[in-house]
């Protein structure tokens, strides 16, 4: 059996309010799914579900998580059920970094749409990355792990802080960061928003080069456009729920009205078919 | 750091440990006697090799008066510094990081006490415990906790939702080690440097305007800043340099806290 996270019957509520409703999600080692939806469909609120990020408020409320990894299994939502059921959610998020400990960064990890926001202002990007390295007793070099992320002079890199770097640098460090400590997903929230074609291109190949590599890539996106060429599979969200999960390839052919609108809309924007 | 600000810093650091040492030592090792020092054969002498910055109208050396005076402000200064900070970043950092009911306690009392004006707040303590410069730096450091843990929840508040905050969390790291490193010491410390250099500015001040006022602070013999410019300011001897000096050396200092408070302040780069 692979690696892979399983996330099942996903519900996450504002209060009483649900903000997403029975979301499934599947990840293998190796592949990439794409995640598509319109702004406030859910999709960031699912994934950072993966590492146990919203909450408490907005918090989970319902989920089956599994992560096999190397053999172990991690559930980290066990005992969430009981505490909901008690009328105490907080009792499980006081411990929750406990729980998720094991998966955040090790296993899973994560660059955010604002990659130069994701870096602290006040720090090198060495810094950083040293930090990352050390958390995890980790003993590579920093400079190792930016090469490793398509960085040509890596010497350089390390002594500059985020405002200093472009768009597609900071992303880059992003991605460096997030696998530092070897893990074996990568959640990429949006990560081509806000950036030129040619870095978007780099980026989007550098995401499949690592899913080459047998990293597990969940890209969140809302440009169907990069979705057929990038993605292995595609999973499309509306309000918060599920529409419809399918091969990317098949992705034109879907009868979903939800899905059809979002290519119409795409298409009139970008101009031409998709 | 500019140089103006090494040049701050270095002389609050020689007031400090001339301070500190004034403080400690024992009376019999300092070189200097505050009773014995009295002639009034030698009253308001120019300065001279023998006395640099020359007599009182006690004929007591002014430039080693000078010197004595910074015990009375440099301990209870620090201590002061070191109340703020301590209360004023932990009740900063509990109301900015918990929220909830804790944070709303923590920052009821922290505005009930920041309503009371610090002044008043001394002179109430003195009156009722006795006159100390001890309880005076206590207290003034008690008074000026809740500028700083209004500034630290601010910052803290804000911080929290930061991308780089959530990033951190998704890298793993604990809530204990994000709030005291990443939150409180590389995004808060220079700000907190910043408030204790203005309390210590203010402490002397208080010190000095106690002793100047007389009945309060430090009291003759001891020598202050205050009231070595008070007497002399009556008694008007022809060496002016027993009201300038303790005049220059007050302005000096209060000048040197605000240089190094501005080398503090966090600009954003371009």
């Amino acid at each position: 059996m692979p690696d892979r996270i399983q996330l099942e019957g996903l519900r996450i509520q504002a209060g009483s309010t649900p903000l997403v409703q029975d979301v499934d999600l599947q990840l293998e080692a190796g592949e990439i799914l794409a995640l598509v939806g319109a702004s406030g469909s859910g999709k960031t609120l699912s994934a950072r579900a993966v590492l146990g990020l919203p909450g408490p408020r907005p918090g989970v409320v319902a989920a089956e998580l599994a992560i096999h990894c190397n053999g172990t299994v991690h559930r980290p939502y066990d005992g969430l059920a009981a505490a909901v059921a008690a009328g105490k959610p907080t009792r499980f998020w006081r411990r929750s970094h406990k729980a998720f400990a094991p998966i955040r960064g090790h296993i899973v990890g994560t660059m955010a749409q604002d990659a130069r926001g994701a870096l602290d202002p006040l720090w090198t990007v060495g810094r950083q990355l040293r930090e990352a390295l050390e958390l995890g007793g980790a003993t590579d070099e920093p400079s190792a792990v930016l090469v490793r992320a398509g960085f040509r002079h890596p010497q350089r890199v390390l002594e500059l802080y985020p405002h200093q770097l472009s768009g597609g640098m900071a992303q880059r460090a992003c991605i460096a960061l997030a696998l530092a400590r070897g893990s074996r997903f990568l959640i990429a929230d949006e990560p081509t928003t806000g950036l030129d074609p040619t870095v978007q291109e780099a980026i989007l190949a550098e995401l499949q080069r690592l899913a080459g590599e047998g990293i597990g890539v969940l890209l969140i996106t809302h440009d169907l456009r990069i979705v057929p060429r990038v993605a292995d599979r595609v999973q499309i969200m509306d309000r918060g729920r599920t529409v419809e999960a399918l091969p990317s390839g098949l992705l034109a052919s879907s009868a979903s009205p939800e899905v059809r609108a979002l290519i119409d809309a795409t298409a009139r924007v970008a101009g031409g078919a998709l | 750091m500019r140089p103006g600000a090494w040049a701050g810093a270095a002389l609050l650091t020689l007031v400090g440990v001339v301070g500190v040492l004034t403080a400690v030592l024992p009376e019999p090792w300092l070189p200097y006697d505050i009773v014995a020092d009295v002639s009034h054969a030698d009253a308001g002498l120019a300065p001279s090799a023998a006395h640099w910055l020359g007599t009182d109208h006690l004929g007591r050396d002014v430039a080693w008066r000078l010197v004595l005076a910074t015990r009375a402000f440099v301990g209870p200064g620090l201590l002061a510094c070191l109340l703020a900070s301590v209360i004023g970043v932990g009740a900063g950092a509990i109301s900015g990081f918990l929220g909830g009911p804790v944070a709303a306690l923590v920052r009821y009392l922290s505005t009930v006490t920041a309503s009371i004006p610090r002044f008043v707040l001394v002179l109430l303590a003195i009156a009722i415990n006795g006159n100390s410069t001890w309880l005076i730096g206590a207290v003034a450091g008690v008074a000026y906790s809740p500028a700083v843990a209004e500034a630290v929840f601010s910052r803290i508040d804000s911080l929290q939702r930061a991308d780089f905050v959530l990033a951190a969390r998704a890298h793993g790291l604990g809530p204990v080690r994000i709030l005291l490193y990443h939150l409180l010491w590389v995004n808060c410390r220079r700000m907190v440097g910043r408030h204790a250099l203005n309390l210590f500015g203010y402490l002397l001040l208080l010190e000095t305007t106690l002793s100047y006022i007389g009945g309060f602070g430090v009291m003759e013999p001891q020598p202050s800043w205050g009231n070595m410019l008070a007497f002399e300011f009556g008694y008007r001897t022809a060496n002016i340099w027993g009201v300038w000096a303790p005049a220059i050396a007050i302005w000096v200092t209060i000048f040197c806290c605000g240089l190094v408070s501005e080398a503090l302040a966090e600009r954003r780069r371009a």
